[in-house]
């Protein structure tokens, strides 16, 4: 009796941790940004979310997805803002013969983070990062981009094409 | 547990891993088989430690990673060259890049879009992994309107979408790291393995920044990059004949001796132009270059005459 009932068990918690996954919930990867209440960028920030945090996903449409954040906003974010792009490096070169497989790539890559950065720094006075840190803090705002593309009757207010 | 029936449980989890992709969830999975408890919780960590390796067959630099990457290759540039200190210009240009990020095919990156423009006669462009954009002040001194200038921050917004930068990484660099790294991806390093991880860091910056200043892309990338930022310039309303008259410019100006900056690590412009005039053509009516573009560009850059 032990045995079928144990296997019958184990695949029905596989089958769990399957609806488990596929339930529509995903994670953000950008540091921070905006769910904004609208598709579109220059549409009001109706909350702020950051890398890590898990949203709830609702719709689709057009490049944006609509979510549900764990404070119970509604909102849209930019699929590029949680959707994980495959890159392959090692598949980029077809006619490389190589050793690694691509899962040691990935683990390879799980090594850069603040930590190496600061070591790095440590060692390579002349990597100017103070301009970096100032060339980052320079990001305008939507409604600055939204001023500028209406000043210039740019995308939606334009009417030229 | 069996063996037999861990493993026919870690081959699921490692499936349904290849379709998540993270921490959370992972985390979520071990509790899920833990919570059953009919698996001890170290067995639940361990079935997904491998179904983790299992799900890394799908190789990927994270965009957190891109941007630790892209951050150091422009502190090197930034080391190389100085930023130019007028302000109203780089607000001007930060505010188009974002403008035609928004309409590319990657707006969003791990720490967004970054533009600034270097103080050097030099004529260059670069963008470094991530979405750091470098413009020099000898470029934008060859444009003669917002198109022009427009049509260049989105050649370079098409190199960060495609992420170019990270694909003049060597591969041997990273096959280094994980003899380093073993099958552990670790967020916190011991003493030995972050000298080790952060001398494969200096390599991979050594391969990019050589790539950005130096050697240039594969022209197959620079075809590329130009043609989405055809595609990207134009969806945000501009001409797209700003690349070919940018190119035509550079094509009847070329500097004397040896090639330097973007001649030197750009394909030829007239090879260039002959690409994407047919792609131009293929977007069929184009807008019209609006003199209240051509007046604010003409402000912003007044400095630089």
């Amino acid at each position: 009796m032990k045995k079928p009932a144990r296997l019958t068990f184990l695949i029905t918690a596989v089958l769990a941790v399957f609806v488990f996954l596929l339930a529509e919930t995903i994670v953000v990867k950008i540091k921070t940004t905006s769910v904004r209440r609208d598709p579109k960028f220059t549409s009001p920030a109706v909350a702020a979310i950051k890398a890590g945090d898990t949203v709830e996903k609702l719709e689709a449409r057009d490049g944006w997805v609509k979510v549900k954040t764990k404070a119970g906003v509604v909102g849209w974010l930019h699929s590029t803002a949680v959707e994980v792009k495959k890159l392959d490096l090692l598949a980029m070169d077809k006619n490389m013969k190589t050793q690694a497989s691509s899962s040691e790539v990935a683990l390879a890559a799980k090594g850069f983070n603040q930590q190496v950065e600061d070591k790095y720094r440590a060692g390579n006075a002349a990597a100017n990062f103070a301009a970096v840190d100032a060339m980052e803090k320079v990001k305008p705002t939507a409604a600055e981009v939204e001023a500028f593309m209406k000043e210039g009757k740019l995308g939606e207010f334009g009417g030229s094409r | 547990m069996t063996a037999r029936a861990k493993a026919l449980v870690s081959i699921a989890v490692a499936v349904s891993l290849s379709f998540s992709g993270c921490q959370a969830v992972k985390q979520g999975a071990a509790d899920i088989i833990a919570s059953t408890g009919k698996v001890s919780r170290e067995d639940a960590q361990a079935i997904v430690k491998t179904a983790e390796v299992l799900r890394s067959t799908f190789a990927e630099i994270t965009e957190e990673e891109e941007y630790y990457i892209g951050r150091a290759t422009a502190a090197l540039i930034l080391s190389k060259y100085k930023p130019y200190g007028d302000k109203a210009l780089n607000g001007y240009i930060n505010v188009m890049g974002t403008a035609i990020a928004y309409n590319s095919d990657r707006p969003e990156t791990y720490g967004g879009y970054h533009f600034l423009v270097l103080d050097t006669d030099e004529v260059n462009a670069m963008a470094a992994p991530g979405g750091f954009i470098f413009v020099t002040k000898g470029l934008i001194r060859r444009c003669g309107d917002e198109e022009t200038l427009a049509a260049i921050l989105a050649h370079e917004i098409g190199h960060v979408a495609e992420r170019h930068g990270l694909q003049s990484i060597k591969k041997s660099r990273l096959i280094d790291a994980f003899k380093v790294l073993g099958s552990e991806a670790s967020r916190q390093f011991n003493s030995e393995e972050l000298a080790k991880v952060t001398g494969i860091f200096e390599g991979v910056l050594g391969d990019v920044v050589e790539t950005l200043v130096e050697r240039g892309y594969d022209r197959k990338f620079e075809y590329e990059a130009d043609k989405l930022g055809i595609t990207f310039a134009f969806r945000t309303g501009y001409s797209p004949n700003g690349l070919a008259e940018f190119l035509k410019n550079m094509e009847e100006n070329q500097p004397s001796g040896p090639a330097a900056g973007w001649f030197k690590t750009h394909p030829s412009p007239a090879d260039r132009l002959a690409r994407v005039k047919p792609e131009i053509a293929a977007l069929g009516a184009a807008p019209a270059k609006l003199g209240v573009r051509t007046a604010r560009f003409a402000q912003a850059v007044k400095n630089l005459h």
